[in-house]
């Protein structure tokens, strides 16, 4: 298993995205409102966009056409390119279409620095 | 009631039938002073098409003018002998002529409501209950939605109003505004029949001939369905479906394609919507056959494959109009279970008060 350290726990500030590399492969690592890490591909499934120059933000929700709820905040990940949506604390799936979801990477803190293992 | 029903020669419901009125022929049913402003100032009725008319009668078949020179549509003996016992429908959907056409009237609400109201009347008593093959649409004024659905309230429990009529001009049915219609629309069992009225589709103004307007009409349904959509109104009213009549369907796979990539890309705009718009719309939106783009068999199978569902499309004749659709020429001759759904079955599971 390979392992990468990404940065000290205070590097990150809450709702920053920080690019990664682990091996040969680019990877995006999030830090959520709550403090918590969590690591995906750093290429959109959807036309490869980078993720990394995105950003974490929340979520319109409305059960009532016209109402809107702002939900999730710091937890989602959008796409800069176009836009899609991925829910960092639901293993990266996207909102639109659940079934698909960004291929994620385990994170570990270890002494105060944010390990990513693949 | 009358029923001059033959043994049908197959199972035909018909969406789109178009029955007219002379302004004069409501007057019966109109309260003054809207009976007196029209006949005091021989308020004459007319549509704005800036084209000559596409054939030699007019909007209508040249056959179907009425024996006594009447205009095409007005004569129920005569549309029974030249369109319900001929072909032996099952039922016929009448959908007006769009004249009047009071949610299409700027201003003068009050007129455009008691029009309305004048013209239901005269579509009872003169076609729904004279024949048990035809089903009848409510016409309202939605400008106005009070007034509408008062009008819905009145005559929506109706056993044979099936839906209410909207026409496709320049006004987008899915606003909030226009809500409380469907409302009572789901109240009422009805379902909800859009048509196109005169739509400028050019951004707002007229193309220089009428095949250009009339080639581009089904862009005005494709707004309208993605309009209804993305507004949320299938959402907010479940039980509600819409007909999306004369505007053909082959255009159908693009519209789902188009919308269901636009939301995985966009939802955040529209967070009521949580599943695929081409799910919504395979559950709640129906498309008609007519007018036919004259497909092959193989064209015509393609199509409902790109669209997933033999559900959605159901056969429609737009008499006496001049781009009738024949049900013997303009529809390949297909196996017998898809011609089932096509004539009549997709549209009898639509309207919940088709037997």
């Amino acid at each position: 298993m390979k392992e990468q350290t990404v940065c000290h726990i205070d590097d990150m500030q809450p709702g920053e995205l920080r690019e990664s590399v682990i091996g040969r492969i680019s990877i995006v690592v999030c830090k959520t409102l709550d403090g918590e890490f969590y690591a995906f591909t750093n290429k959109c499934i959807h036309q490869g966009g980078p993720l990394a120059k995105g950003k974490l933000c929340g979520a319109p929700q409305s059960d009532n056409p016209g109402e809107y709820t702002f939900c999730q905040d710091g937890e989602i990940l959008r796409c800069p390119w176009h836009g899609r949506e991925f829910d960092v604390k639901d293993d990266g799936r996207m909102l639109a279409n659940p079934e698909r979801k960004l291929p994620s990477f385990p994170v570990k803190i270890e002494n105060d620095y944010v390990i990513v293992y693949k | 009631m009358n029923n001059n029903q033959q043994s049908p020669k197959k199972r035909i419901i018909d969406v789109d039938i178009h029955e007219s009125v002379l302004y004069k022929d409501l007057f019966k049913y109109l309260d003054n002073p809207y009976r007196r402003y029209i006949e005091d100032a021989n308020w004459i009725q007319e549509k704005h098409l800036p084209y000559t008319q596409p054939s030699v009668a007019g909007v209508n078949r040249a056959d179907a003018k009425t024996p006594d020179g009447g205009i095409a549509g007005s004569d129920l003996p005569f549309m029974q002998e030249q369109l319900l016992d001929d072909i032996g429908h099952e039922y016929g959907i009448l959908t007006g002529a769009l004249d009047p056409s009071p949610s299409s009237m700027h201003g003068w609400y009050e007129m455009a409501t008691a029009l309305a109201s004048a013209y239901n009347d005269w579509q009872i008593e003169n076609w729904l209950e004279k024949d048990e093959r035809l089903y009848g649409s409510v016409h309202i004024n939605a400008e106005d939605p009070s007034g509408a659905v008062r009008e819905i309230e009145r005559v929506g429990s109706h056993p044979k109003m099936v839906q209410i009529l909207l026409p496709i001009d320049d006004k987008m049915w899915g606003d909030p505004y226009f809500h409380p219609i469907y409302e009572a629309a789901e109240k009422h069992n009805l379902m909800i029949g859009m048509h196109h009225n005169e739509p400028p589709i050019y951004y707002g103004k007229w193309p220089r001939y009428f095949i250009e307007w009339h080639s581009l009409l089904p862009t005005t349904h494709m707004m309208m369905v993605t309009n209804m959509i993305f507004n949320g109104v299938f959402e907010k009213f479940p039980n509600l479906k819409l007909m999306m009549i004369e505007g053909g369907f082959t255009f159908v796979p693009h519209l789902m394609w188009k919308l269901d990539q636009q939301y995985t890309d966009l939802r955040h705009e529209v967070p009521w919507i949580k599943r695929k718009p081409s799910d919504i719309m395979k559950e709640h939106v129906r498309f008609c056959t007519q007018p036919s783009e004259e497909l092959n068999k193989k064209d015509f199978l393609s199509v409902l494959d790109q669209m997933g569902s033999e559900e959605m499309i159901c056969f429609a004749t737009d008499y006496p109009h001049w781009d009738f659709d024949s049900p013997h020429r303009a529809i390949p001759n297909f196996d017998p279970d898809l011609k089932k759904k096509l004539f009549s079955e997709n549209a009898r599971a639509f309207y919940p008060k088709l037997k």
